[in-house]
């Protein structure tokens, strides 16, 4: 069953059944079927000797997500790349300048699934400059806690999809141990295992109880053996390193002129991390460093890879400071539910464990923001890929994907 | 508050400013003309007393009036954020030139402003829509556009929601009931 006919429209959607149905299968050529719409789309939709097109996703299993990516190929050789983003699309700016402020605090959750406390850290920073609000300092503790908590998660997460994307089985089960430890002792507090909606404007929703303490304080005992046994599993692996070495490397240039931002472009020698180079919350009084590879030049998916277990090092170092230093007190600040700030800009952004993850918000003194901008880390650093597949194997275009560690949900917001 | 930031801003880029340096919290905000965007960013990027060689962010904004281009970048060389705009877009045709010349990181960016609020970004090679199918044509995010949901212009009003997909541009219905001061 067709859609019906558009009455004079000459460029039917790419996911229009007639597509199929029209164009010959083979002829390449009609890919797209319309008219090149810009100087680099007909560029890249020009076939030379011996090239053709390969559609990969957005159903691939190894691409995150529901990432399409359209290469342009030469036998093995990847020539060129054009992702399609899209898929995923749900309009959350627009749904969030609808929601009143505290309403987008669970709008804005489900972008980046795996780590979604640092989706509602920015919103809640930039909330609370607009309103002038003073978090207490348990909460902003709490706070920390539990985003390094969810940053160990999702990096061991990522070392699990990694393997899994050069083929290896084993690392994402012992992956899914560590982070379903973690998210139980989240669930804890939270009351939920994946879309916590737990930081509140002026503080978070509820203190720390016993179950999570006990939880954490096990989990903390073994946490470092555990890490280096996990370590244990692929770095010593041949097949794994020299897969990843050498591959999709990145300078220094290259990763600041792309607004790449998190440990891709730490892995390329820069030490930026906005914990440090714009401090907020607590971690100017937190001890911790920042890991940075990739000085000498290399700056690969090897480096990508490493820099996110040295993270993790970190990490476990910051909650430990974090369960000593906590002070007692209340976790909300006083505020009235009916929130309407005066007109106003604010912009926050804090260091997720795929970058900065920013909002803009605009305030025109109503319940609701007028403009709620969010900037994404996974969709800047996907950029990358387009320049580091050339002239690279089809076979390593995902191992190079999986070391940007892109998640969908916050590239197609 | 960098309040040194201020004065070098002030000092260096006199004759480029539209309005007055702001600072609240730990941002300071200065507001250009679109036609000095890319001089203006060429400064901020190279000159040794600035150095924001950090693109944070890039958003478009619709005022309901104007249409602003708005970037967000971060330097060494100052503990504040700096957020520049560029005002006074017309809503009939927004234009604005890339930024792809000094951070080709912005492609993207731009190609999503472009997706969601329709503004120009005249020297992106690659300007095309990002999130929505080819043949879409609103833009989603401008503030005549509204949700199906909503309740002052559900169908039960007469409304047509989601699109008016085949009329141009220019012909869609201008009913903006929010504004902000630009």
């Amino acid at each position: 069953m067709t859609a019906p006919a558009q009455p004079g429209h000459p460029h039917p959607s790419l996911d229009d059944p007639r597509i199929m149905l029209d164009g010959q299968i083979g002829q390449y050529e009609q890919v797209p079927p319309y008219p090149p719409r810009t100087e680099r789309e007909a560029e890249f939709y020009t076939l030379g000797d011996g090239e053709m097109f390969l559609n990969m996703g957005p159903q691939h299993p190894s691409t995150h997500g529901v990432l399409r990516v359209v290469l342009k190929i030469n036998g093995e050789r990847v020539v060129d790349l054009d992702p399609v983003l899209g898929y995923l699309h749900r309009g959350v700016e627009k749904l969030c300048e609808n929601s009143d402020y505290h309403h987008i605090i669970s709008q804005i959750d489900p972008l980046e699934y795996v780590s979604s406390l640092f989706m509602e850290w920015a919103p809640v920073m930039a909330f609370e400059q607009l309103m002038d609000v003073q978090v207490p300092r348990r909460a902003e503790y709490i706070r920390v806690l539990t985003g390094e908590l969810l940053r160990i998660a999702s990096h061991a997460l990522f070392q699990g999809w990694m393997a899994l994307d050069l083929g290896g089985l084993t690392p994402i089960l012992y992956s899914f141990i560590e982070r379903d430890e973690i998210v139980e002792m989240l669930a804890a507090v939270t009351g939920q295992r994946m879309l916590f909606n737990y930081f509140r404007i002026g503080g978070v929703n509820g203190d720390l109880n016993h179950e999570f303490m006990s939880r954490l304080g096990d989990w903390m005992s073994r946490a470092a053996v555990q890490h280096e046994a996990n370590i244990g599993l692929l770095n010593e692996n041949e097949i794994f390193v020299r897969r990843m070495r050498d591959i999709g490397r990145v300078d220094r240039d290259t990763a600041l002129r792309m607004g790449v931002t998190g440990p891709n472009i730490r892995a390329a020698g820069i030490p930026f991390d906005v914990r440090r180079a714009h401090p907020y919350s607590v971690y100017p009084e937190l001890e911790f460093n920042v890991p940075v590879r990739g000085s000498n030049g290399s700056g690969d998916s090897l480096d990508r890879y490493l820099l996110r277990l040295d993270e993790v090092r970190e990490s476990i170092r910051i909650i430990d400071q974090c369960l000593h230093n906590m002070p007692d007190g209340p976790v909300m600040a006083r505020l009235p539910r009916l929130l309407r700030p005066r007109p106003g800009r604010a912009w926050a952004a804090v260091e997720s464990p795929r970058g900065l993850f920013g909002t803009y918000v605009i305030s025109d003194g109503t319940d609701q923001p007028f403009r709620f901008r969010i900037h994404d880390p996974s969709f800047v650093n996907l950029q990358l890929v387009g320049m580091l597949m050339k002239d690279n194997l089809i076979a390593d275009t995902m191992a190079v994907m999986a070391s940007l560690d892109p998640v969908m949900g916050g590239i197609d917001k | 508050m960098d309040r040194t930031l201020k004065a070098r801003l002030e000092a260096r880029l006199a004759d480029r400013l539209t309005g007055p340096v702001r600072q609240r919290h730990d941002q300071t905000e200065i507001r250009i003309r679109p036609a000095d965007l890319i001089d203006v960013m060429r400064v901020l990027h190279d000159d040794p007393q600035f150095e924001f060689i950090i693109l944070a962010d890039l958003a478009g904004v619709d005022t309901g009036d104007t249409m602003q281009a708005v970037y967000h970048l971060w330097s060494n060389k100052t503990p504040d954020w700096l957020r520049v705009i560029a005002e006074g877009l017309s809503r009939d045709d927004p234009r604005v030139p890339s930024l792809t010349g000094l951070w080709p990181g912005a492609e993207w960016m731009e190609r999503e402003a472009y997706d969601m609020l329709g503004i120009v970004f005249e020297g992106n090679r690659d300007l095309r829509r990002i999130y929505m199918p080819p043949d879409y044509k609103s833009f989603p995010l401008r503030k005549d556009f509204y949700l199906p949901d909503d309740s002052a212009r559900g169908p039960g009003g007469g409304v047509r929601h989601v699109e008016e997909p085949y009329a141009p541009l220019a012909a869609t219905e201008r009913s903006i009931r929010r504004t902000v001061k630009p």
